[in-house]
């Protein structure tokens, strides 16, 4: 008669605490303040965050990720390497990497940053300034040949 | 202002939609127009959307958001008095260099229209320019697309099922001149489909 085998000891899934999560290629760490968590005042940080809760002040992670999570609420000052957001953010962001904006995100602020990315759907009353690429010649030249003048204001052309 | 006809461009259509992607002569104007004040503030209207904000925000110093189509499909569902939608256009008279009015004033009842084209105006410096564009009578006129710029201005129309906010009404050429009179036109194209782009300057 087959029985199921007992699983070893050995082989039981190490589950990481909620709070501090091991990544074992990078070796970063994630702070993870919860949905239940209000703070106020200055956060400076040596590791990645992610922000469930609210937040009011000012946020520094220099070489980490900032995470607003969907249920996140935050009103402050960020500078980041990345930052992500998905929740409601009112503030300034620098960001020395990548800023990304996910369709759930209601965001009200500036942002630096060398890249953006943005969801359609995402609420936003924002001000952008993005790193700018060294200026290239267009890769074509306006050639007013296409679109043929018909004639002055008033006379469109019909049927078209 | 000078008529255009667009026709001879790359203009690919489907029956759906009347027009999905195509090359935009407005654009390149305005780009062109951008160029030459790289200090420069563009305030885009919305829909927002990743690649023009990318395209736009590395053409100027400085680009601004503010989704206007978002606002007005979450005010219709609150139904908050008729003002809320022009509290976030508090921007400084006189602030930009250009603005990106998509085809937002198709769908706006005709009195919000002439107040948004007169926020628009009271927005833009002297000498700056405005982009609108207008739908054709043969497009699908209940979806709202975003335009998203591609590379030598190809601008494709993507869907935005999220933004429920169909056009009131499709306006003839000599219509939308109308409206926007505060304004100084100065080209206007015509595509196949009826679709417009009209590019407007504040003297």
């Amino acid at each position: 008669m087959l029985r199921r085998t007992d699983k070893p000891k050995d082989d039981i899934e190490y589950a990481p605490p909620v709070s501090a999560v091991a990544s074992p290629s990078a070796k970063t760490e994630k702070t993870v303040i919860g949905e239940n968590i209000a703070i106020e005042g200055d956060i400076r940080g040596k590791e990645d965050l992610l922000i469930q809760g609210s937040v009011k002040g000012s946020v520094q992670l220099e070489k980490h990720h900032l995470t607003v999570g969907a249920r996140g609420q935050v009103e402050a000052e960020i500078t980041a390497d990345n930052v992500t957001i998905s929740g409601r953010l009112m503030g300034n962001i620098k960001a020395l990497g990548k800023v990304e904006i996910t369709k759930e995100a209601d965001f009200t602020g500036e942002i630096k940053a060398k890249r953006i990315s943005v969801e359609d759907g995402a609420y936003l009353k924002a001000v952008i300034e993005l790193e700018r690429e060294p200026e290239k010649k267009p890769a074509a030249e306006f050639k007013p040949a296409a679109a043929r003048p018909l004639g002055t204001v008033g006379e469109a052309p019909k049927g078209s | 202002m000078i008529w255009s006809n667009a026709q001879s461009t790359p203009n690919r259509t489907s029956p759906e939609l009347g027009l999905t992607e195509y090359v935009s002569m407005a654009l390149q104007m305005f780009t062109d127009f951008l160029r030459r004040s790289p200090g420069g503030q563009v305030l885009d209207l919305g829909p927002v959307c990743d690649q023009n904000i990318n395209f736009f925000a590395r053409q100027i110093k400085r680009l601004y958001l503010c989704d206007l189509f978002l606002r007005l499909v979450r005010e219709r569902r609150q139904k908050p008095p008729p003002a809320s939608l022009w509290r976030d256009l508090d921007y400084p008279l006189k602030s930009f260099d250009g603005l990106l009015l998509w085809d937002l004033l198709d769908r706006l009842p005709e009195a919000d229209g002439k107040r948004l084209v007169d926020t628009c105006h009271n927005l833009l410096k002297p000498g700056g320019m405005l982009l609108v564009f207008a739908m054709g009578e043969d497009m699908n006129l209940s979806e709202v697309c975003a335009f998203a710029l591609g590379a030598d201005y190809l601008v494709r129309l993507r869907p935005q099922p999220h933004l429920s906010l169909p056009v009131k009404r499709v306006r003839q050429n000599r219509e939308v001149l109308n409206l926007l009179r505060p304004f100084s036109p100065v080209k206007s194209f015509i595509y196949r489909n009826g679709f417009r782009e009209f590019l407007f300057k504040r003297a």
